[in-house]
């Protein structure tokens, strides 16, 4: 069973949208993490020259997200925090020259009881439009607070 | 050379890869440089730093955990399309050691209301200890 009841944080968060970034994707950023995954799929690397028409890797918006500074939700409960898990949607093909604008927000926070006691988990959303304002990508991270084990 | 797979090609429970690899110091930083034109030394990219954080090594950082992740399903056959991939991260990952990835499909959308399917994935070391677990929905097209 999952509950928000009785925890304490800036509620006035939830569901704000924040603007955390503009970020232009260079062909140089696709191969480059094309290449640092070991890649050979010619739709993300291109022929052998790495030349011709490229999609960029499906997680690559992920790349943006990571040490993004969130507001503070001024949660009060637990000790120490972990991060959950992460998916991420791919809604449309990324390509050379895009330019991405990111924003996220606050999507939920819940409780659950489990065997090491209560945790409490914030769910941030993180949005990536394109030039042509279509939504490309949607990443969910889950972050846990919980108390240390006595 | 692998095979074009198509929806009706494939049924649950088929097995996906395995795969092993490893992922190299050099790897990070090229990973890391796709964002960061100047590498500063962290847990992912220094074996110092990683020790200072209480981690007897340097660690794949968790974005490109996910692009290995999805990269089994991608790597399946040219024609995989990735909707949705979901991660729970169980471990950290290590630079340079062996990786076993594989994954197997779960689910598969029959109302023929579109070409879906379900699959788990999984990256494991060579103890077969999870390190990352996940689930992700791709699409194949129909045969022609």
């Amino acid at each position: 069973m999952t509950t928000d009841e009785g925890i304490v944080y800036d509620r006035s968060l939830l569901g704000v949208e924040t603007h955390i970034g503009t970020f232009k994707l260079t062909r140089e950023m696709l191969l480059g993490f094309a290449k640092s995954t070991g890649e050979t799929n010619p739709r993300y690397v291109g022929d052998n020259n790495g030349d011709g028409d490229i999609a960029a890797p499906p997680t690559i918006c992920n790349v943006f997200v990571s040490g993004v500074s969130r507001p503070d939700i001024k949660l009060e409960f637990g000790e120490i925090s972990f991060f959950a898990g992460q998916s991420i949607e791919c809604k449309a093909e990324i390509r050379p020259g895009d330019v991405l604008s990111a924003s996220t927000k606050l999507d939920n926070v819940y409780a659950k009881t489990g065997r090491s006691g209560k945790m409490v988990f914030a769910v941030w959303e993180t949005k990536f439009r394109n030039q042509d304002d279509a939504t490309v990508a949607l990443v969910t991270e889950s972050f846990v607070r919980r108390n240390k084990n006595r | 050379m692998k095979k074009n797979l198509y929806f009706e090609d494939v049924e649950i429970g088929d097995d996906i890869g395995p795969i092993k690899r490893s992922v190299t110091d050099e790897d990070v930083i090229e990973f890391v440089s796709v964002r960061e034109k100047k590498i500063i030394p962290s847990r992912f990219t220094s074996k110092e730093v990683a020790n200072s954080e209480g981690l007897p090594e340097a660690i794949v950082p968790g974005p490109m955990n996910i692009a290995l992740m999805a990269q089994v399903l991608t790597d399946w056959s040219d024609t995989v399309c990735l909707l949705k991939i979901d991660v729970v991260f169980r471990q950290t990952v290590p630079h340079n050691k062996d990786l076993i990835f594989s994954g197997i499909v779960t689910d598969k959308d029959e109302t023929g209301g579109s070409t879906k399917l379900e699959c788990d994935v999984v990256m494991e070391n060579s103890d077969e200890v999870k390190l990352v677990i996940g689930t992700g929905v791709i699409a194949l097209p129909n045969k022609p």
